[in-house]
């Protein structure tokens, strides 16, 4: 059976790199002309197109000109243009076209281009249609991202032939912070992308391929439900991983946001610094459960913001629970704190467990900056 | 194009030959299961060898076997500790075996493993199985004085994975006679060169060696013999380690001149941090075979055997050009 794939190509992302302009956000795209920086997004988009060998199998629906139609005219493959673009090319037509390619009924969405391209996507598709983003920007570091064009070409092989899809995160990287040489990132949102792991060995890793991260995350899940205690609350911080122990729970759970568990009852949704503050004052007992962001290991201070200073103190070292799927923690060099309390920060700082599994942890280091 | 085979840590180089003469003869036999006079003969070797009685040592074809046997044996109702990355059939056995898990992360850029850290996460009944040098990392976790202490605790059960001893020169074999507790398992298959022939055996205190020893541990004929004529003259393997210890020095300073990130290692492999994520596979694809360790790290760590000087250069002139034309392709990243 085919498959309808849309294909949108960010045509300034990553020209930032060669000229050391470390991105090409708002006014920086300009500069990066000025200085002479050449398109990367072209020879990406062919490479991904020369690599997918179930082109058969493909109907594309493709962006126009420079965000799509300009690459594929000589790759011989089937497509269909979709949606109109100016001159010049923004965030919007990237939000825009891709919701056109749903419309249109895409099953999969690819996209060429860095973490802002990945955010303008997930505006628009959020966790709709699966995605395979091939990495062609300045900045790279959500985990929606193939590593390489030939990777993404790959997944989406593996995608036609039919895979699981699991959620992968997006990342918000300050720019401006970027320059400076601080990896100011957030957790932004998830995406769906195929799961297929491609790097590994022949022969030699497969017994860890058995497990697919949804049933990684079940089984987590089943951990964390098991050593729950009912006079106890349960701030849940962001993220599919905790996501799974509130399904476990027959609960809601706010991908982005720390929703608050007691007795096995939702007490808090989505809540707010204050939110939060107001329920440790009720109940003396309290853990917060949460999750490295993948790729750079932060467990406080990007995506979780409610988690301020003032109630991981009042909850205290002792009662963070992290989880985190061992392909996700396996990914990291340590645990990063980065609450903007230095005194904090190092006070969090040491080694934590994490559990990674049923009757299964990995304990690791705790590093602030 | 041949293929230059730099994943397994292998010796690249071929036993002498009095060892392939010896394994020959043990063709002519191969009606007939191992001798017991040469088991026993073998046995003695090994004793000799590593220093320790003869009622301590455990043969068997291949130390991962007696891994996996001393995982089967006790993990059932044990927390098995390791540390993480590990050897990976080591933590898929565990994995797939053991009651209750526990992984200590080894972090750059030294990979050290933080002796308290370890002390306090010995549950009161534990299986600590840890290889010493490290694999990938090629670092030595443990020293003689923190097995020590280790084994003080009765209740726990230390294994250390010693594949790596001849080229570290660090072990801690000695200790199991007087550590029921201890077992050090080695193999023939990395410094002597006979990974073909699949001999390891076990150093072991009396708690291993009551679980491993079932009869005689019949070894094939061929392997029997190779590894009798090796451990008696194993001065071809001392040599070996030297040129791989002049190889490897070789090798982290090309690396390091390429602009990889390159961790000093004490074992014939070496742990690269490359500046491509999928740099093994690429490898792959120009016939240089590596192993990547993506599973067990973050992207672009690879393991690197030290092969003989021309299949290190080979390796060094692809790793060049798939950098090179990394940084022309993928400047930005």
């Amino acid at each position: 059976m085919s498959k309808v794939i849309g294909l949108i190509v960010n045509p300034v992302a990553g020209m930032g790199g060669s000229v050391g302009l470390k991105g090409t956000d708002g006014r920086m795209y300009e500069r990066a002309l000025a200085l002479g920086a050449d398109p990367v997004t072209p020879q990406r988009t062919q490479q991904l197109l020369a690599h997918i060998s179930r082109q058969d199998e493909i109907g594309w629906l493709v962006a126009p000109g420079r965000m799509g139609g300009d690459y594929v005219a000589d790759a011989s493959i089937s497509f269909t243009v979709v949606g109109e673009i100016g001159k010049t090319t923004s965030a919007e037509d990237t939000r825009r076209v891709a919701q056109e390619m749903v419309d249109r009924g895409a099953d999969l969405l690819v996209f060429v281009g860095g973490d802002g391209t990945a955010r303008d996507i997930c505006d628009a598709v959020g966790t709709g249609v699966p995605v395979v983003g091939v990495p062609a920007g300045v900045k790279v570091f959500s985990a929606a991202f193939a590593l390489s064009a030939r990777a993404a070409a790959d997944m989406v092989d593996a995608f036609v032939c039919g895979v699981e899809v699991t959620e992968e995160e997006v990342l918000d990287i300050d720019e401006e912070a970027f320059r400076d040489d601080r990896l100011a990132s957030k957790l932004y949102g998830y995406l769906r992308v195929p799961e297929v792991r491609t790097f590994l060995q022949p022969g030699k890793a497969a017994s860890n391929v058995g497990k697919s991260a949804t049933e990684t995350k079940q089984a987590i899940a089943e951990q964390i439900v098991e050593e729950m205690d009912p006079g106890t609350l349960y701030l849940l911080g962001p993220g599919t991983t905790a996501k799974a122990i509130t399904d476990r729970l027959g609960l809601p759970k706010t991908l982005l946001g720390v929703d608050a568990v007691l007795a096995g009852k939702l007490v808090g949704e989505d809540v707010n610094e204050k939110g939060i503050l107001d329920l440790l004052e009720r109940c003396r007992q309290r853990k917060i459960v949460v999750t490295p962001i993948g790729g750079n290991g932060f467990i406080f201070g990007r995506g979780s913001k409610q988690f301020t200073p003032d109630v991981i103190r009042q909850v205290g070292r002792e009662n963070i629970i992290v989880v985190g799927t061992p392909d996700k923690v396996s990914g990291l060099d340590c645990l990063r704190v980065d609450t903007g309390d230095l005194a904090l920060d190092e006070a969090l700082s040491g080694y934590l467990e994490v559990t990674i599994g049923y009757r299964d942890a990995m304990v690791m280091e705790v590093r602030c900056r | 194009m041949n293929i230059v085979k730099l994943d397994m840590n292998e010796m690249p180089y071929t036993p002498p030959l009095p060892v392939i003469e010896a394994a020959q003869r043990g063709l002519v036999d191969l009606n007939r299961y191992a001798d017991a006079c040469h088991l026993q003969q073998l046995l003695e070797l090994v004793a000799g060898y590593a220093g320790v009685p003869e009622h301590n040592i455990v043969l068997s074809p291949g130390s991962d076997l007696l891994l996996r046997e001393v995982i089967h044996a006790f993990s059932w109702d044990r927390q098995v500790l390791t540390v993480s990355p590990s050897f990976l059939p080591t933590v898929q056995i565990a994995d797939r075996f053991a009651h209750k898990r526990l992984r200590l992360r080894l972090s750059p850029p030294d990979f050290r493993l933080d002796p308290d850290l370890l002390l306090r996460a010995l549950k009161p009944s534990t299986l600590v199985i840890i290889d010493n040098p490290n694999n990938p990392t090629g670092q030595i976790l443990l020293d003689c004085d923190l097995v020590a202490s280790l084994a003080k605790r009765q209740e726990t059960l230390i294994v250390v994975d010693e594949a790596y001893f001849e080229f570290s020169g660090v072990t801690c074999a000695p200790l199991v006679t007087d550590n029921p507790n201890l077992c050090v398992v080695r193999t023939l298959d990395k410094a002597f060169g006979l990974a073909g022939a699949r001999v390891g055996y076990a150093v072991a205190g009396e708690h291993f060696v009551a679980a491993l020893s079932t009869p005689l541990a019949y070894l094939p004929q061929p392997s029997l013999r190779a590894a009798m004529e090796a451990l008696r003259n194993p001065d071809y393997m001392r040599g070996y380690v030297r040129q791989i210890a002049e190889e490897r020095a070789w090798l982290v300073k090309a690396l390091r001149a390429s602009g990889a990130t390159v961790y000093p290692s004490h074992a014939n492999f070496l742990l690269v941090k490359a500046q491509l994520p999928d740099m093994a596979r690429r490898l792959r694809e120009l016939n240089v075979w590596v192993s990547d360790m993506a599973t067990q790290l973050p992207a672009g760590y690879i393991r690197v055997s030290v092969g003989t000087p021309e299949e290190n250069r080979i390796f060094m002139t692809r790793y060049k050009q798939l950098t090179d034309e990394a940084h022309y392709e993928e400047d930005e990243r």
